[in-house]
């Protein structure tokens, strides 16, 4: 580039982004802009990585992305950006993208064992729907599997569900949201009967103390953390608190640094709540007015499988816990139970680990009555080189901090929490220590589970992607459910499959079995980042099965496929996405993807015109199907009330489910478009908005169901930043369950209106002990739950903790991020962090490769002592965003009970010089 | 090439300092100052992504910086020409 071009382009840039964050600058300044923006068309867009949901503004000129900035007028990040949304576009462009289908074949056919060759659409295509056929008319519903994702656009998660429930009846599809936030979903139902939180960002402008439990915002959520900061500054009482297993980049902005071992957040709630009652703290009136309290039981596994026909030699010990537990000193404490005996208990409630049932606030607070401070801080001090006065000292504060009346509070959690294997338990105790102090539903007063995917609250969650949901909270399970949605859906009744599928682990597991031997992964990379890989990666190559991998790049997932069908990236389609502040933003499609590459959502319409209603609405096995109305083991046939209805035989699934005269209505060209183009509708060679009209028919769903969704276009308007649902009258909700803000309270100040699980029996800490069963509409649930050991605690041989996560520059398992080929020698490899003691100990130094080893598999990494996260002596952090080095085969794949989400957090290894 | 807006915050009392010390980061030209909120806009050219993430790295070490982010891009780059199989799918070998 000529000097003085680049010179002039310089003085753009830099007026472009004194304009976006609001800083003056001179007359010429701002016609520099104008000239460096000549010609370029600006439209608004949503960052394609976390949950925080940012605005950016993005640049096209002559088909490709000129330029990106901080969107000013987004409320969420106010014309900033945080590193990883510079990769919006770049992206897009990397050296190995995906621009046509690709299939595993040998003398031009399909071939297991055969090499990657470019295909035409219409062959891959006949060989998914061949492969899927082999499979469904041998297994039925319950042989296909979808893995998708928190990362799928409203519509696209929207457009599977759809096809896999209604269309194959099959539940078999579950997002990687799962390993995400599965448990705050869960803690959600349980604690509110709705899911989703009920603050918002603006929360941290009107708080006096975050709280982060098992949150590094500084690497994860770095703008949101720039907000927390910014009130720090501004707010000279404010504080804030994290509570971390080891020191990490939030520590520097913290003005309180609380280091635990592993579960010990269980017990250090307990204490707060016991802390409370003591020091009459309880908000009496808003307890009486607005809670209940419950109890669950503890015996209830490890979400392992039964059975250890799978296992690794070396990992049998661990998944024998899935049948029989002994105690540890600390749970029986904590059980109220004589720690000087053995106490064996077999898991009775692993199957039933989500009942529960109302108790007293008596029972609540003998309860939490063993939580002393001294018996806390003896089992939670996580850093052996601290003192237990020093330690002690701080869960003082931390208590005086939380029990304070004039203090307000946001707890911030994610991945801490939620990868945890009581991880729906965790989450429903910071409910109980807000709701005991009625610090909830209020400015600055919010428990908040922060996401981790763009959209897994707007398509993983609202949508009900998951193997037992439905669109807007609805659960396959119950019949009432069932029935709204097949009338939504204009299906005969007994269509929907009333047993819960296979969530994404099991879907693993069932691959390994034989149990599903067709897959379909969307916008994920599951064998790369599902816990325990060496089995399924294993599972994918070498049992008898079809796995078809949609991606933009040859992620490990695609590298294992037999399919690789080449994706859209997120501005190459309409879409949109909904954040963890209930923010629904849309956008347009700005450039063309290239090559052969098509959206999801073209990929899923496209292959459902390859079946007809005949074939897949007839009599289906469902081994297990237990269910009032149905026959045991099957689904009705539904042809001829299909026919009744108006379906014929042959109609395919596409026409059946998508091209419905009512979405038809939605006519493309659209003026929203303002001359964008959409290649999903001229691929499908359709006139109608397929985007619109999904979003509407989804939207329909939500509408009068407290998860209201505002018109497709007003989402589009120049001035318009997203909406958080509920929207109502045009007006977004910013605080619900309280009356000042939400129009769904009907009668009080307060009212948690959900409307699942608000009828139970009652009983003591014990168990239920009454069949009748009580209502209690309008209340929230303060639970008690006990401390519960990890499933797997270092040993002498697997001495150390391992605990994987997310970095600052990359994203997730780095299919994007890692593209950009210069960005991948920035981080080249994961560097595993040890502390230096740790190290010196096993004869290393920074810098040294070693191997990694656990129950289940070992890997090379390179020791780092100095890095952004400094864990105490025994524990060690390690990113997976790294396909070269497979951290996640290390972990567990035990689960929440619950949620079913994997504990990420917490592996025993052993790390000895390569 | 890419050029970055990057929007630092430093202290009000800091901010000759803080210029000072940007000013002598390769790559980075200090372009508008606000001395009293603290805010200074730099531009970062670099050749590569990793030369521009590893000079926001640099910026947010420099001491008194309280913040530094990216706000504005711009790539002056044109598309690669895409293989039809990318060489690492073009082999038979498991993934590590």
């Amino acid at each position: 580039m000529e000097l003085s071009r680049r010179t002039f382009l310089k003085s753009g840039v830099a007026a472009a982004t004194a304009m976006a964050v609001g800083i003056p600058i001179s007359r010429s300044a701002s016609a520099a802009v104008a000239e460096t923006e000549k010609d370029w068309r600006w439209d608004k867009g949503v960052c394609r990585f976390c949950g925080v949901g940012c605005g950016i503004q993005i640049a096209t000129h002559q088909g490709k992305i000129v330029a990106t900035k901080g969107d000013p007028d987004a409320p969420v990040n106010r014309g900033l950006n945080c590193v990883k949304g510079y990769f919006n576009s770049k992206i897009l462009y990397g050296r190995d993208r995906l621009t046509q289908p690709l299939m595993r074949m040998t003398d031009g056919k399909f071939d297991k064992k055969g090499r990657f060759t470019p295909v035409t659409w219409e062959q891959a295509f006949d060989e998914m729907s061949r492969q899927f056929r082999k499979a469904y008319r041998e297994k039925g519903p319950a042989g296909v599997g979808v893995i998708g994702s928190g990362q799928w656009l409203i519509q696209e998660g929207y457009a599977m569900n759809k096809l896999m429930k209604a269309g194959f009846r099959s539940n078999n599809i579950d997002p990687n949201a799962r390993n995400c936030m599965a448990s705050a979903v869960a803690a959600f139902m349980q604690v509110f009967g709705i899911d989703e939180p009920p603050g918002n960002y603006d929360d941290i402008e009107y708080t006096d103390m975050a709280v982060l439990w098992g949150a590094n915002m500084a690497e994860a959520h770095p703008v949101l953390w720039q907000r927390v900061i910014d009130r720090r500054l501004g707010h000279p009482d404010m504080k804030v608190v994290n509570i971390t297993t080891f020191r990490n980049l939030s520590s520097e902005g913290s003005d309180l640094e609380i280091i635990i071992k592993p579960n010990a957040d269980m017990a250090l709630l307990n204490y707060l709540a016991r802390e409370i009652i003591h020091r009459g703290a309880v908000n009496q009136e808003f307890v009486d007015k607005h809670c209940v309290f419950c109890a669950g039981p503890t015996d209830i596994g490890y979400g392992m499988r039964p059975t250890d026909k799978f296992a690794f030699e070396a990992e049998k010990d661990i998944q024998a816990k899935e049948v029989e537990v002994t105690l540890t000193r600390d749970e029986a404490i904590a059980l109220g139970k004589d720690p000087n005996q053995v106490h064996t208990v077999k898991q009775a409630n692993a199957g039933t680990a989500d009942k529960h049932w109302l108790v007293s606030f008596d029972d609540f607070r003998k309860g939490v009555e063993p939580y002393t401070l001294d018996f806390v801080a003896e089992l939670a001090k996580g850093d052996v080189d601290e003192s237990l006065d020093s330690f002690k000292a701080k869960l003082g504060q931390l208590a005086d901090l939380y029990a304070d009346r004039e203090r307000k509070v946001v707890s911030f959690w994610t991945m801490g929490f939620n990868q945890h294997v009581r991880g729906t338990a965790v989450n429903e105790q910071v409910y109980s220590v807000h709701l005991l102090l009625g610090k909830i539903a209020e400015p600055g007063n919010s428990p908040f589970s922060l996401t981790g995917q763009p959209s897994a609250c707007g398509t993983a969650r609202e949508v009900g992607t998951f193997s037992h949901r439905l669109p807007a909270d609805m659960v396959v399970t119950l019949p009432k459910h069932r029935e709204v949605t097949e009338k939504g859906w204009h299906l005969p009744s007994k269509t929907l499959n009333p047993k819960i599928g296979s969530h994404i682990t099991k879907i693993m597991r069932d691959l390994e079995d034989g149990s599903i031997t067709w897959a379909w992964v969307q916008v994920n990379n599951p064998f790369q980042h599902v816990a325990n890989a060496n089995h399924w990666l294993k599972a994918a190559r070498e049992r008898d099965n079809f796995v078809v991998v949609s991606d933009a790049y040859p992620s490990v997932s695609a590298k294992v496929a037999d399919l690789i069908l080449p994706s859209a990236m997120i501005f190459e389609k309409w879409g949109g996405y909904g954040n963890a502040e209930r923010r629904t933003q849309l956008w347009r499609e700005q450039v063309a993807p290239p090559g052969d590459a098509r959206s999801d959502l073209w990929q899923i319409l496209e292959f459902s015109k390859h079946f007809t209603i005949g074939e897949v609405w007839k009599e289906q096995p469902v081994p297990g199907l237990k269910q009032e109305g149905f026959e045991d083991g099957k689904l009705p046939d539904l042809v001829a009330a299909a026919q009744e209805m108006g379906y014929r035989p042959e109609m395919t699934l596409y026409e059946a489910l998508f091209e419905t005269a009512q979405n038809k209505k939605y006519a493309w060209p659209d003026p929203v478009a303002k001359g964008h183009d959409n290649h999903t509708v001229k691929h499908l060679g359709v006139d109608w908005f397929v985007e619109k009209a999904l979003f509407e028919e989804h939207a329909g769903f939500t509408r009068g169901h407290h998860h209201d969704l505002a018109p497709f276009d007003v989402y589009y308007a120049d001035d318009v930043r997203g909406l958080r649902w509920p929207v109502i009258d045009g007006k977004e909700t910013l605080w619900r369950f309280n009356a000042n803000y939400d129009p769904y309270v009907k009668s009080g100040d307060f009212e948690f209106y959900g409307p699942a699980m608000k009828e139970l029996a009652s009983g003591n800490l014990d168990g239920p002990t009454t069949e009748e069963k009580t209502k209690f509409p309008g209340k929230a649930k303060i639970f008690f739950r006990p401390y519960a050991a990890p499933v797997e605690s270092p040993d002498s041989n697997f001495d150390l903790w391992l605990c994987t996560g997310r970095i600052l520059e990359h994203w997730h398992t780095g299919t994007m991020t890692r593209r950009v080929p210069e960005l991948h020698r920035a981080m080249p490899a994961a560097v595993l962090d040890m502390n230096a003691e740790d190290a010196k100990q096993r004869g290393l130094q920074r810098q040294d490769t070693v191997w990694i080893e656990s129950r289940r598999g070992k890997i090379k990494a390179v020791v780092e002592t100095q890095g952004r996260n400094r864990p105490p002596r025994g524990y060690t952090f390690m990113p997976f965003f790294d396909e070269s080095v497979l951290v996640n085969k290390l972990c567990v794949d035990a689960t929440c009970p619950i949620s079913k989400e994997e504990d990420f957090k917490k592996s025993a290894v052993k790390v000895y010089k390569a | 090439m890419n050029l970055s807006g990057i929007l630092v915050v430093v202290r009000p009392s800091r901010v000759e300092e803080a210029q000072a010390r940007l000013g002598e980061l390769p790559g980075v030209e200090v372009h508008h100052v606000d001395p009293e909120t603290g805010r200074i806009v730099v531009v970062q050219e670099a050749e590569s992504v990793e030369e521009e993430v590893a000079a926001l790295s640099r910026i947010k070490a420099l001491k008194g910086v309280m913040l530094a982010e990216m706000v504005y891009h711009v790539f002056d780059e044109t598309p690669p020409e895409w293989d039809a199989v990318p060489p690492e799918l073009d082999s038979t070998e498991f993934p590590n």
